[in-house]
């Protein structure tokens, strides 16, 4: 048995025959191979990032005669601030201000509204048991891998004309959902976010609710608290690192997002978040093009300050669920 | 600002009305069991609310406010006067005149005509009394009644005959005198046809009997699921289901169709402009497959691989053994065969299918290469944090990033792109006489390095040093060669015979510029299948490794018949993941090329048509289309889910 031997001699033994046969040199030099390539690939993995952050310091002029790199090797600098107000100015369309204030605005909600909604669900997916439990709970979580697009024209329909339906035969329309001149506004589009991220949060939620040891919640029944209570006392503060887990991914996911801010807010320049608008500057190109540097990079900071401040709860967010497969 | 101030009134509205009905529905269903009128008053006005709620909506109340609070006060009214009777013809009555009365309200409400209106213009009024018929009416009371009488036989007769009939004679009431009836009545008419609604479900409910107390603590304990679940089904149902059953039905429609506007039933047609749109799938050139040399090296690179694999298969007793001999050459085949294919079988679908093979494989194979390399080396958590950096940014933030990555100025100038000023370097360096020959001096130094190493790794009967070694002379033979012969990197001959910079046009050359597009991804997702490879590689069990060890297993034996089983549920995790996310890529083409250039992709295609030419059919049928392909992958998950839960 591998587990009695001593750890060390069992090593020992399986290499001695390799470094004899390739001298401990040649061998010195294979182990360090990996750790090289490693961190080459680090390198490489970095470099597009660095570049635009050295890049969006530099003046238009700068960044048009000469590589960022050229500083090593004593080419033009020309360090400068005057991206970063530039493009967060207002002028006529709005400043990227504007825009970040509105990414806020829907960021904020499309993360809080989810993880209540989802937290309620995983709860009852979890510990309320009923007929045919597994099986909604199955179709609501396959749910997660549906492609956005096939939403997206019915919502907008809906956001900018309400929800009707004309009943068959008797040709008379009863509307289902309200006209609430939502079209063009963060408000259609934080909606639109909590809709969408809810059966990957319930998955989320759930697979760590299911886990909590089942004792508590017996001995809670035992002392007369019911559902609601067990939720709010127990498995709410219980369940606070998949929360935060989910609440990061949550609201990156949505900062992040292109698609559907850019399908329900469309031409009113005055709710454009972030993204929206600093793709907006790319597809102008040339004039303005040295903006786009400094643009990416506010639009990027948050993000990667929650990361690298919050590294753990991301990590687990972007992965949980999956390894346990 | 002021768009943020009403964002922020929505959000707390939003949370506010949400949180309230949780909570309130919560503690009414607590009540049941103790304070039975007090929940039967909550859960009156519940409906009260509901009920004119609904009217308001389809903007049928004269005014809203006053109607909305009293349907809701004398709902509750009647739910607490019924909580109160207990005996059987109290009940009725109750049930029989709370009903008219709340039926004469919503009648009385009703005003006379509704704008039907499309994004904010009024298209059509339509009133909404509706004319008595005595003839209709009386055929649908019938045809209602006999339903009932069937759904209660049907059910075994078990409950009283009258229930049923009630509840059937009502519907039938609501066919007769609102549904099929011409809408041209007078107000008189529509109280009348609200107030026998409202009689015939007051008696419906009415003709239940009081619940005992242990049926009262059921529903307190059975309402929980409802109370739970609802809000997210509810949204489920709102953003995602509803609108994919509408997108399959729009998908059978010409364009035009707005919220009220008429559109043509045209079937299929749609689908069939998909697939015979060259834009969106061209095959006529896929015998230029057998012509490319991709083709031709991928089919040597992948006999080699089945050779290696199934010799050394043999040897152990199975099929085909998977090595860094066998699997390595073997994927680079089959590769080398998806390029062939699909430079020479271009079209949206085509790039779409491009995208899923070479991110998913890519950034798969990366991801375990990169788990495995940091795994235990120095600083693995600041590398591997490095490498995850891009999955925290936006795909459009990276879009620009690599945008100027790919930069092209005119070749006469300095180069700002790192990879054209790299590949313009190149070219100057094997033209300039020293350059060149120190290049190959250093080339051929590891040339002969790698050839001492590949000697020691035979002395020491290590088949991976010599093999690895034998492989990678073989890319710097090729180096060395260029450098000799043709030449290498960014440069063309001028009109004088001069040697002149030349750059390359990443985004703007197909049909290798989809290549450059998948690069962005595959730096960002390389991130995410590191960290869950990582994560399910420290959770192979440390005894295995080591059982292995002793057993006199390589490293990478250990890896490939060891460490690769145990993770095979992972693996087929992230690929699913991937092919998923890669299927519907659209930030980036959107934001780096614009789907220009050969680079279309479906998601892209199907926003072009929908939101910017406002072909809503095709664009619903193009969504459709994105829908049916990861249905495949939706079915695993499912098989996954089940196992699990199993």
């Amino acid at each position: 048995m591998a587990t009695i031997l001593d750890k060390n001699k069992v090593y020992a033994a399986g290499e001695a025959g390799m470094v004899e046969g390739l001298g401990p040199r040649v061998y010195r030099f294979l182990k360090a191979i990996p750790t090289w390539v490693l961190w080459l690939l680090v390198i490489l993995w970095t470099i597009p990032t660095f570049s635009l952050f050295v890049n969006s310091f530099r003046t238009r002029d700068a960044q048009r005669a000469s590589g960022w790199w050229e500083m090593f090797t004593g080419g033009e600098v020309g360090f400068t601030l005057e991206n970063y107000q530039d493009v967060l100015a207002a002028n006529a369309t709005g400043g990227l201000w504007e825009a970040l204030l509105n990414s806020i605005a829907i960021a904020v909600p499309a993360t809080v509204i989810p993880i209540a909604i989802a937290a309620f669900a995983a709860y009852g997916f979890a510990w309320i048991d009923f007929k045919g439990r597994e099986w909604l709970f199955i179709v609501t979580v396959s749910l997660l891998a549906i492609p956005l697009q096939v939403s997206l024209i019915p919502l907008l329909q809906m956001y900018s004309g309400g929800a009707h339906y004309t009943l068959p035969f008797v040709d008379k329309t009863i509307t289902i959902v309200p006209y609430l001149q939502l079209e063009g506004t963060t408000t259609a589009v934080w909606l639109t976010h909590t809709g969408f991220a809810l059966p990957f949060a319930i998955f989320l939620l759930h697979n760590y609710i299911s886990d909590l040891p089942k004792d508590i919640f017996e001995s809670a029944r035992i002392d007369g608290a019911d559902h609601f209570k067990i939720f709010y006392k127990l498995v709410l503060p219980l369940s606070v690192p998949v929360l935060a887990a989910f609440a990061i991914f949550q609201f990156l996911w949505t900062w992040n997002d292109y698609l559907i801010a850019l399908t329900m807010i469309g031409s009113n320049g005055q709710a454009l978040p972030a993204t929206v608008k600093i793709a907006s500057l790319a597809g102008e190109f040339g004039l303005r093009e040295h903006l786009l540097t400094a643009g990416a990079f506010i639009q990027s900071a948050l993000p990667i300050v929650v990361f690298f401040a919050l590294q753990r709860y991301f990590v687990r967010g972007m992965t949980a669920g999956s390894v346990k497969g | 600002m002021d768009q943020i101030i009403d964002t922020l009134i929505a959000v707390v509205v939003a949370i506010g009305a949400s949180a309230a009905l949780f909570i309130g529905a919560n503690k009414l269903f607590d009540l049941a069991p103790t304070r039975w009128r007090l929940f039967n008053a909550g859960a009156g006005a519940f409906v009260g609310l509901i009920v004119f709620f609904s009217l308001f909506a389809n903007q049928w109340l004269t005014s809203p406010a006053l109607w909305i609070l009293l349907g809701t006060v004398v709902g509750g009214a009647i739910g607490y006067a019924l909580g109160g009777a207990t005996d059987r013809v109290t009940r009725l009555g109750v049930g029989a005149i709370g009903g008219t009365v709340m039926g004469l309200l919503a009648g009385i409400g009703l005003k006379e005509t509704t704008d039907v209106t499309d994004q904010g213009d009024v298209v059509a009024t339509s009133s909404n009394f509706p004319s008595l018929d005595p003839v209709n009416i009386v055929i649908w009371l019938v045809i209602g009644a006999a339903v009932g009488a069937g759904y209660w036989a049907l059910r075994g007769r078990r409950t009283p005959i009258e229930r049923d009939l009630v509840l059937f004679a009502t519907i039938g009431w609501i066919f007769g005198s609102i549904l099929v009836a011409d809408l041209d009545g007078s107000k008189a008419e529509a109280v009348i046809a609200a107030a026998v609604i409202g009689l015939g479900l007051g008696t419906r409910v009415g003709l239940v009997p009081s619940p005992d107390q242990r049926a009262k603590e059921g529903l307190a304990g059975i309402s929980r699921k409802y109370i739970f679940l609802t809000p997210a089904l509810f949204f489920i149902f709102l953003t995602l289901v509803a609108p994919l059953v509408r997108t399959l039905y729009l998908s059978l429609f010409d364009v035009g169709l707005s919220a009220t506007g008429e559109a043509d039933f045209i079937g299929l047609e749609n689908y069939g402009t998909i697939f015979t749109d060259e834009t969106i799938i061209d095959l006529s050139n896929w015998t230029n497959i057998f012509g490319s040399a991709l083709f031709w090296w991928g089919i040597g690179l992948l006999a080699v691989g089945l050779g290696v694999g199934l010799t050394l298969g043999r040897r152990r007793g199975h099929t085909f053994e998977g090595s860094g001999g066998s699997v390595v050459p073997t994927s680079l085949g089959i590769g080398l065969l998806v390029f062939a294919i699909f430079t020479s079988i271009r079209g949206t679908i085509a790039n779409n299918l491009w995208w899923v093979f070479v991110v998913t494989v890519l950034a798969t194979s990366l991801g375990l290469a990169i788990a495995v390399l940091a795994d235990r080396a120095k600083g693995e958590r600041f590398a591997k944090s490095l490498i995850f950096l891009p999955m925290a940014l936006s795909f459009v933030g990276a879009g620009i990033i690599w945008r100027f990555m790919y930069i092209a100025r005119d070749p006469s100038k300095d180069q700002t792109g790192v990879f054209n000023a790299a590949w313009v370097k190149l070219g100057e360096l094997s033209n300039s006489g020293t350059g060149s020959t120190i290049a190959i001096v250093v080339l051929v130094a590891i040339l002969g390095g790698l050839a001492f190493l590949a000697m020691r790794g035979r002395r020491a009967d290590a088949g991976g040093v010599l093999y690895g070694s034998l492989a990678l002379m073989l890319p710097v033979i090729w180096l060395i060669y260029r450098l000799l012969g043709p030449g290498l990197g960014g440069f063309q001959e001028g009109p004088n015979g001069e040697t002149l910079p030349d750059t390359i046009l990443f985004l703007q050359e197909p049909p290798f510029n989809n290549l450059w597009l998948m690069v962005v991804l595959i730096w960002i997702q390389v991130g995410f299948s590191m960290v869950i490879f990582s994560a399910a590689i420290k959770a192979v069990p440390q005894e295995l490794i080591e059982a292995s060890k002793v057993d006199g297993a390589t490293e990478s034996q250990t890896f490939w018949r060891v460490v690769v089983p145990q993770i095979a549920n992972t693996i087929g995790v992230v690929v699913t993941t991937l092919i998923v996310l890669v299927t519907k890529v659209f930030d980036i083409v959107k934001v780096m090329t614009n789907g220009n250039f050969d680079t279309q992709v479906l998601a892209n295609e199907m926003w072009q048509r929908a939101f910017t030419e406002l072909k809503i059919g095709l664009g619903s049928a193009l969504a459709v289309l994105l829908f049916i392909s990861v249905i495949p992958i939706m079915y695993i998950n499912i098989r996954r889910m089940q196992k699990a839960a199993a």
